[in-house]
């Protein structure tokens, strides 16, 4: 008789942490609940071997490292960590794939002050009319500098992280700064 | 650094069949196809213990979103007791211990084959849906390299030709599933061979549709609240399949997708496709108490 298998302590991590993630890219803008504060679940749920990730962050390197994911410059990153952002240049060469491949964009984790800060109106896939969300602890420029580069389907995914709290912003949405 | 801290403790199978990096893979993939809607990302599609073509892109999915609290629906053409969706709900189960339902409004995690419920989907349900030819394209184009440049162009001119040809030759569209759906305004898909009747209820839907193709290795998505717009020319409009005026012979539900059975004497007979929401309607005949859903359609009609 086959016995049902029990999830380990890290399955349910990658598991809870991924439907995090996906539902938050899923509404963006809306706050989802990750199972750990920081990037632990999210380095959990997404990062292996056959990943390359830049990291800006000294104090997340040895689990980014213990993943087994190969650490790279990051033009080259699919998986780019920045940590707290003080200068909005350092998200400038980050990966935007093609218009043949849009999978080859970066899926970039930035740490954030969700519900306080600047407000933001987002309309897109997974948004109804329109979102209004405050999404504080970015440096000036940042909103810009995203409209620059994401040429949709190109572009850079992003997920903002404030401890156990996450807002999913896929290429795909429009923000307007108000 | 000891071997200890470099193994994981064993395990007679991995959680839901699926080991830990091929879950981590189609998850990367699930998140660009979220955030690219209706553009098929390629992924590594796993063995399953399932042939390839018989539902395994979908399978991988659900394996991967799955866990012990996870309502499981899966159905065949609208059918939750076929061969093919008894087989995989029983599979989905062995191997994560998770719930299963035949009803539409208990279910987290819908997996189908070629149908979306009659019942409207909410907000947090994920409907999994099967595809067997992920590549819109491959009719007017069979090499894949320049359908993906195709897509990449936004070049959808020839798939527009194949619509203008159908018309001219018979005078109507004939596609009849699978018919393909602009989405978000940039990426032409193929919603899988879902009949003409179901691509509406992807147009703004509530739920987050995610279409996986095992043997062809390909995903993506429609997240919530994304347009998809069946490709129709301003003076041929979409049309669904005449079904809203028939009646299910055993249930009497009237106004949803049918199945046609044909009799001896040359005549049809119709069975409602949504086998559960038929079982519904007649169990609420009998005065039962159950709790049948809004629909998407109201007395064969989508509401605009």
């Amino acid at each position: 008789m086959l016995k049902t298998p029990i999830p380990s302590k890290t399955e349910n991590l990658a598991n809870t942490a991924f439907d995090a993630l996906i539902r938050s890219l899923s509404r963006p803008g809306r706050i989802r609940d990750l199972p750990e504060p920081g990037e632990t679940p999210i380095i959990a749920a997404l990062l292996d071997r056959e990943c390359r990730v830049f990291c800006a962050d000294p104090l997340l390197m040895p689990q980014v490292l213990a993943s087994g994911a190969m650490l790279s410059e990051i033009e080259e990153a699919d998986h780019v960590f920045l940590g707290a952002l003080t200068d909005p240049d350092a998200l400038r060469p980050v990966r935007l794939g093609s218009d043949l491949y849009p999978d080859d964009g970066a899926t970039v984790v930035v740490r954030a002050r969700l519900g306080e800060g600047q407000g933001l109106r987002l309309t897109g896939p997974g948004i109804e009319t329109g979102e209004t969300v405050r999404i504080g602890g970015l440096p000036d420029g940042f909103w810009r500098l995203r409209r620059d580069l994401v040429c949709y389907p190109r572009g850079f995914d992003v997920f903002f992280v404030d401890g156990a709290k996450v807002i999913g912003l896929p290429r795909s949405t429009e923000v307007e700064v108000l | 650094m000891s071997l200890k801290s470099l193994t994981r403790d064993w395990e007679a199978m991995s959680y839901g069949f699926l080991d830990a990096s091929a879950k981590r893979e189609i998850r990367r993939k699930m998140i660009k196809a979220v955030a690219v809607p209706g553009c098929q990302m390629p992924y590594a599609s796993r063995e399953v213990p399932m042939a390839r073509g018989w539902g395994t892109g979908g399978l991988q999915v659900s394996l991967t979103l799955i866990n012990p609290k996870t309502r499981v629906k899966v159905i065949d053409q609208g059918a939750d007791d076929s061969v093919n969706a008894a087989s995989i709900r029983r599979f989905l189960a062995r191997v994560s211990g998770a719930p299963t339902t035949l009803d539409t409004l208990e279910a987290d995690l819908i997996q189908s084959r070629h149908r979306i419920p009659e019942e409207k989907l909410r907000e947090d349900q994920v409907l999994v849906l099967q595809v067997p030819n992920p590549e819109p394209l491959r009719p007017v184009q069979p090499n894949m390299s320049v359908a993906r440049q195709m897509h990449a162009d936004a070049d959808y001119g020839r798939m527009w030709l194949q619509l203008y040809e159908q018309i001219v030759r018979s005078g109507r569209v004939m596609q009849g599933a699978s018919y393909p759906s602009m989405v978000n305004g940039r990426h032409v898909m193929t919603p899988s061979p879902i009949p003409r009747w179901d691509v509406p209820k992807l147009h703004m839907a509530r739920h987050l549709t995610i279409l996986s193709a095992g043997r062809e290795k390909r995903i993506f998505a429609v997240p919530p609240y994304t347009r998809v717009e069946p490709l129709v020319f301003d003076d041929v409009p979409y049309k669904v399949e005449e079904h809203g005026a028939l009646t299910c012979s055993r249930s009497g539900a009237k106004g949803f997708f049918m199945n046609e059975i044909p009799q001896d004497d040359g005549s049809s007979k119709y069975e409602i496709s949504d086998s559960e929401y038929g079982v519904k309607t007649i169990r609420h005949a009998d005065g039962e108490e159950v709790r049948l859903g809004e629909t998407w359609y109201r007395n064969g009609e989508m509401p605009a």
